[in-house]
């Protein structure tokens, strides 16, 4: 996926160097295993939509962020949610696993 | 024309599978969502290889929307039922293109996947056959498709609404948050703009607001003068697309195009002005 489209593949973009990204990506779990399918969708500070992948077969997403503080949603089959906090900044990969 | 003309639901598609004269179209830019589980007897429409020209940055010709719909197996009267991911940004897109070309019963199924997946209804991986058809496309409606001079010419004068992220209205990001940042043109947006990012159209599950709730947003919130006529733009038009089938489909606007080159093109033309910063 190179960004002259402008949707989601599933699991997020192939990371680049993150030099001059700022990344939040993961895994979407539930007793372990991978969620194939959902969605992990990335909300501002002010709970704004920004931006949403459909997870990966590795139940994955990875979103390219600006510095700040996002949260994460996540929303799966069968009226799954969770949701978490998680800072950005340019260099940086955070990574986090979500348990649903 | 109104919500029931245009959009449909679940139910409307599970209690219509099989009838004669309907067509179930999946539109993605990533295919393999299709490959790996679609609505049963959804063909599919790959936005970028099927849609747009390979060599020019402009849409496949009259001759060519011609021999992808024979070729999909769709006829001029057949009732053809959008959806796809992306909160039916790219099915949206195929709805405009369908109407460009003057396709007349085009419907959307209203939340795209994302809302049929998230009620775990059926998806196969069967691509069904169909019969090849003889398809006759009209000539582009100029109405509805706005190109990079008119959009300098609306500017002070007629509704631009910019559909992007507000990061990206504001030039800070240059794509969405799902996608490297890695574009060379100039950030910002069009002077006189609204920003009104696509997704306060839709609910959390992809489908569309009600249409009391769109008219707040846009005419109410936004300061959308209803009384002019609106070009809709954001980064490569699709998700200006999707707010073109609210304001045109949903809320009746007569009035409305959208700006397929967007921000790709305009923030890549030299001496056009540009404004940077949050909206006001």
């Amino acid at each position: 996926m190179t960004s002259d489209g402008c949707g989601a593949p599933a699991g997020g973009a192939v990371a680049t160097d993150a030099g001059h990204q700022a990344i939040v990506q993961g895994r979407v779990t539930r007793g372990g295993s991978a969620v194939p399918t959902g969605y992990a969708r990335l909300l501002d500070s002010g709970g704004d939509f920004v931006a949403e992948v459909p997870l990966g077969e590795d139940g994955g997403f990875r979103f390219f962020a600006a510095p700040g503080t996002w949260t994460l949603r996540i929303l799966a089959p069968g009226g799954v949610r969770a949701e978490r906090a998680v800072a950005a900044d340019i260099g940086q990969v955070t990574e986090l696993e979500v348990a649903v | 024309m109104s919500r029931s003309d245009v959009l449909v639901d679940a139910e409307w598609v599970e209690a219509h599978h099989g009838d004669d004269g309907v067509v179930l179209v999946e539109v993605d830019e990533d295919t393999s969502a299709y490959d790996k589980g679609h609505i049963a007897d959804a063909v599919k429409i790959d936005w970028k290889t099927d849609l747009q020209d390979p060599v020019r940055r402009d849409f496949v010709d009259k001759a060519g929307f011609e021999a992808l719909l024979s070729a999909r197996g769709i006829a001029n009267d057949d009732t053809v039922v959008l959806y796809g991911g992306n909160n039916n940004w790219f099915a949206a897109y195929a709805y405009w293109y369908f109407k460009l070309y003057g396709h007349h019963d085009v419907k959307l199924l209203d939340g795209g996947r994302k809302k049929w997946e998230l009620e775990s209804r059926e998806l196969v991986t069967d691509v069904p056959k169909r019969a090849a058809t003889s398809y006759t496309a009209q000539q582009q409606d100029s109405s509805i498709r706005a190109f990079r001079d008119e959009a300098v010419a609306a500017i002070g004068k007629l509704n631009l609404v910019d559909v992007r992220s507000p990061d990206e209205f504001a030039g800070r990001l240059l794509a969405p948050a799902h996608l490297p940042q890695e574009q060379a043109q100039r950030g910002g947006h069009i002077p006189t703009a609204k920003n009104v990012p696509w997704s306060k159209a839709a609910a959390e599950d992809g489908s569309f607001k009600s249409d009391d709730a769109l008219r707040a947003l846009y005419r109410d919130e936004a300061g959308v003068d209803f009384g002019k006529d609106t070009i809709a733009y954001c980064r490569i038009g699709e998700r200006s697309a999707h707010t073109w089938f609210v304001l045109h489909e949903l809320l009746g606007q007569p009035n409305v195009k959208n700006y397929d080159g967007s921000w790709t093109e305009y923030g890549s033309l030299v001496g056009v002005p540009i404004a940077v910063g949050d909206a006001s």
